[in-house]
């Protein structure tokens, strides 16, 4: 049972070898397929054994490494990674599926996405800062190519933005990295890379803690992204192609969160308090300023990233609320926000793949001739902006109520940016999928040939909605299952 | 012993092997430089296998000649180094028609020179070991057919190099007035001479080095010197001059007490200048010139202190940086073979889609450049942190997680015009079995020391 959690981190990177070697792009196709299912079947069986009562991580593997910087191979999970693992493997899964008719550079396409996948499930998996840190950047180079080589016009600026933002950040995490662990040799004469013993056996002094959290909290910034360092998602979205644009932000996103709460959260507690008002700032600005940046949008892709920077706010907000209910929430909206914002981006997809454009001017009354595909979107949205039976809203309300507890004030005005959420996402679906008086006879004659959802868009819609409904409508055993975090995390 | 041979074993089967590819050379009028290269190459794994079953520590030449566990390692790997620098030098020259035997056995000369400088205490040794080396390189970049800029670059150097030849001798002078004895040991008391004879060692090697504002000889030997012979000045001396350089400072420098403040504001120029210079550049060859001067500024950060740690992650960092820089000069060689290639950027444009295996490696190298995992660069990079942080020197860590930063940039340049943009044309420059060898060797050595840097890394640790 404990090689599982390897087993899963680098059966994607055997099946990237494997396409490296075949080539075929038929071939690369079936195989993506078949290891990430396999993969997502494997985080399924990891689910079904995780013992929700035992406290501590769990499916440990420890290997020794290298020892004289006391640096070990060391995985293991708790209730969030399980959840974002079991959401990883699935949204990959996901963008295999859709990525069934794509013609370009097939073979390495699915190759970097494979070694994508390897990099995620490894950073919420890694207990060691070195492994972590490897597959910190290991993510970096897959993308980079994901959005330069299949991207749209921008492509090579998007790209370099994406890299330099994310190095910068990532360079500041290696020297908080750094600061903690020579505090470690100097206090207690142990050099060790190992997240455990630094979690239970190594106390900061406080200025190392405020020290230590601002440069982890830089890096983690940078890939949440939090406002002002989100000026690089909206870019890399417009141009990725669209299953890069699900993993960006299904996935990649919610390292930077993961981060805050297994990294910030559980080293440096003292100085998480110290740091509320800042982060509760930025939070706050991000919600309300990212939605109102959606609502003045007019290309889709951007208006989603817009909606995505927003979420982002909730979920720091909800992590540094520093109750219960607040961890929960800002776990579940994650999640939510991962499942909701891939299909969104899907939706997306499948207009540029119909219609060539994401501009909003030369979209209208989709809705006429694309019906199935119209009923998907608005459940996309609706998951989104957490109407009530979709996994967002369960998110939202956790996180609300978990702030209103301790800063009813923050909690306030948070909740009055969440109302604009769903007026940017309807304003959009009233002009691309209804409004028809503002598309001319000779589009109207053309769309009329338009085809409906395919198979490889359908699967994925339905997945994902089909589990938003799931995590909308019974949230209790996954609250249950991220409890064992935030307890794990309040607790100590 | 007064002559010891098994101590001078190494340096014994390299001297013959340099004169017997100098008789070889002077035997036979046109012998094929395949052969003389092959030659070279055994010889040189033949002199890192003999490191082994030399005895240490032990002396030779009435005390003139020392060897303890970090000269060996440090020998053993300019051995190394140079062989992988032979097997992918010979088909450039003969397809660049500028078959000279010479290179072959003046580049071992050059290795030669630089054991010698790494076996002695003495610094009067050193210096010769310095001169024989450094004389060496400058008939190497020289040796090219008909090619202008190889002279002029050669030229530069020399001038550039005399400087330090006499800054080196002039230190050393003033160290000998200091302490009374050549012998690099840590004098009795406080004596104001020796900051000032230190201060000249250590300009002396900053300029070996290519340390700002010594840097000014780099670009152009770099990018006038034959590419084969760039790969090897870009590498193999360096690994020679940062093992003295760690001996020195853990011997000799701390009796200047402010000796880190100078190699600290040496670091942080060089390593500012370097990155951001090489912004300007259109030649790939002198972009890699300039982010060899910024390296050049990261190494020197950890010599500003005698801890053990930092000195081993820099010459773990120096070692692992030269198997990529052998690796990107390799690559520049064998696309220099294609008639006309001047090494500007716009040629790279779409080298994925005309040669995927080149522009592949090239692509691993530059992201190891840049210090991403899991290169073995980063271990490197994260151990001068982690020592920098040790040693209560934030600002110094700080500026160089900056400087990486800044470096990024240029390197993706390269990445974009090979990935990114498409060019037209195609390249046919063939590839010959020993580039292949090296090529790989350097790329499987970067990863495998990335991955796994512990063996390497421990051997290191435990010699110094």
């Amino acid at each position: 049972m404990e090689n599982i959690l390897t087993l899963m981190i680098f059966l994607p990177l055997v099946g990237a070898l494997l396409i490296g070697i075949i080539r075929s792009p038929q071939a690369s196709k079936i195989i993506s397929l078949v290891f990430s299912f396999v993969t997502f079947l494997l985080s399924l069986v990891l689910l079904a054994n995780f013992d929700f009562n035992k406290e501590g991580f769990q499916f440990v593997k420890k290997i020794n490494w290298i020892n004289s910087l006391g640096i070990s191979y060391h995985v293991g999970i708790d209730g969030m990674a399980l959840l974002l693992i079991v959401m990883t493997t699935f949204l990959f899964f996901c963008a295999f599926v859709w990525s069934w008719r794509i013609e370009d550079r097939v073979a390495l396409y699915h190759a970097l996405f494979l070694m994508l996948e390897t990099a995620c499930i490894g950073v919420f998996s890694a207990l060691d800062f070195f492994l972590f840190y490897i597959f910190w950047e290991g993510m970096l180079i897959p993308m980079y190519f994901i959005i330069g080589f299949w991207g749209h016009e921008r492509k090579v600026y998007a790209a370099n933005k994406f890299f330099i933002y994310t190095f910068f950040g990532s360079l500041f995490l290696l020297l908080g990295l750094a600061t903690i662990i020579v505090y470690g040799v100097v206090s207690k004469g142990v050099f060790t890379f190992d997240y455990i013993t630094h979690l239970k056996y190594i106390d900061y002094p406080r200025w190392i803690e405020l020290l230590a959290f601002l440069l982890f909290g830089i890096g983690f910034a940078v890939k949440v992204p939090m406002w002002p360092f989100h000026t690089w998602l909206p870019d890399a979205h417009v141009e990725a192609p669209t299953a890069g644009s699900m993993i960006l932000a299904g996935v990649l996103l919610k390292m930077g969160t993961f981060g805050f709460v297994r990294y910030s959260l559980g080293l440096f507690p003292e100085a998480s308090e110290f740091y509320i008002p800042l982060i509760f700032l930025l939070s706050v600005i991000a919600i309300i300023y990212a939605a109102m940046m959606a609502i003045a949008q007019t290309h889709i892709k951007r208006l989603i990233a817009y909606s995505s920077i927003s979420h982002m706010g909730i979920v720091t907000l909800g992590t540094f609320a520093l109750t219960e209910e607040g961890i929960n929430g800002a776990i579940y909206m994650m999640i939510a926000h991962g499942l909701s914002s891939a299909a969104l981006f899907m939706g997306a997809g499948f207009i540029y793949d119909r219609i060539h454009s994401y501009e909003i001017k030369n979209l209208g009354g989709l809705a006429r001739y694309v019906p199935v595909f119209a009923v998907l979107f608005m459940i996309s949205g609706l998951a989104s902006i957490g109407l009530p039976g979709l996994a967002g809203f369960v998110a939202e309300f956790l996180v609300l109520l978990g702030t209103y507890k301790n800063h009813p004030v923050w909690a306030f005005i948070a909740g009055t940016g969440m109302i604009l959420g769903a007026a940017y996402f309807l304003y959009m679906y009233k002009k691309v999928m209804l409004e028809e008086e503002r598309i001319s006879d000779a589009v109207r004659e053309k769309w009329m040939k338009l085809r409906d959802v395919e198979m490889h868009h359908l699967i994925p819609f339905v997945m994902i909605i089909a589990s938003a409904f799931l995590l909308g409508l019974y949230p209790y055993p996954f609250v249950k299952i991220i409890g064992h975090t935030s307890q794990l995390i309040l607790g100590g | 012993m007064v002559f010891n041979i098994n101590a001078v074993l190494p340096e014994l089967i390299l001297s013959a092997g340099i004169l017997l590819i100098f008789f070889l050379d002077l035997i036979k009028e046109r012998i094929n430089l395949s052969i003389l290269s092959l030659v070279g190459f055994i010889v040189c794994i033949l002199s890192a296998l003999s490191t082994f079953h030399v005895r240490y520590p032990a002396s030779a030449f009435f005390n003139g000649f020392k060897v303890g566990s970090a000269e060996l390692v440090a020998k053993m790997l300019i051995y190394l180094v140079t062989s992988l620098v032979f097997l992918a030098l010979y088909d450039f020259y003969k397809r660049k028609g500028s078959e000279y035997g010479e290179t072959i056995y003046i580049i071992l000369t050059s290795a030669l020179g630089l054991s010698f400088m790494l076996s002695s205490t003495n610094l009067a040794i050193i210096f010769v070991g310095l001169e024989l080396s450094s004389i060496s390189l400058y008939i190497a970049i020289a040796l090219y057919r008909k090619e202008y800029f190889s002279k002029e670059g050669a030229y530069k150097y020399l001038v550039m190099g005399a400087i330090s030849t006499s800054m080196f001798a002039i230190g050393t002078a003033f160290v000998y007035l200091a302490i009374g004895t050549m012998n690099i040991t840590s004098p009795q008391g406080f004596n104001p001479i020796i900051s000032l004879g230190i201060s000249f060692l250590i300009f002396a090697l900053a300029l070996k080095i290519s340390s700002v504002p010594f840097h000014f000889w780099t670009p152009d030997a770099y990018a006038g010197a034959p590419t084969p012979v760039t790969a090897y000045i870009a590498t193999v001396p360096k690994i020679g001059y940062y093992f003295l350089l760690a001996k020195l400072t853990l011997l000799l420098f701390p009796s200047f007490k402010e000796w880190y403040i100078l190699v600290g504001v040496l670091a942080v120029i060089t390593m500012f200048y370097g990155n951001i210079t090489a912004y300007a550049q259109k030649s790939v060859k002198r972009l890699f010139a300039y982010s060899s001067i910024a390296h050049a500024g990261y190494f020197l950060t950890a010599f500003t202190s005698t801890d053990k740690f930092l000195m081993t992650s820099a010459l773990f960092y120096v070692f692992v940086y030269s198997l990529a820089t052998l690796g990107v000069f390799t690559i520049l060689s064998i696309l220099e073979k294609e008639d006309g290639w001047k090494n500007n950027f716009e040629e790279f444009k779409g080298l994925f889609y005309k040669r995927p295996f080149l522009a592949v490696n090239l692509a691993l190298f530059l992201f190891a450049l840049i210090g991403i995992p899991p290169m073995a660069m980063f271990v490197g990079k994260l151990g001068i942190f982690i020592g920098l942080v040790s040693k209560e020197m934030w600002i110094l860590g700080f500026l160089f997680a900056i400087a990486s930063l800044i470096s990024a940039g240029y390197y993706l340049k390269l990445i974009v015009y090979m990935f990114l943009e498409r060019g037209e044309g195609e390249i046919k420059a063939p590839v010959s079995v020993g580039e292949m060898l090296t090529l790989n060797t350097c790329s499987l050595l970067t990863l495998i020391f990335g991955i796994y840097p512990k063996p390497l890394f421990d051997i290191i640790l435990r010699s110094i």
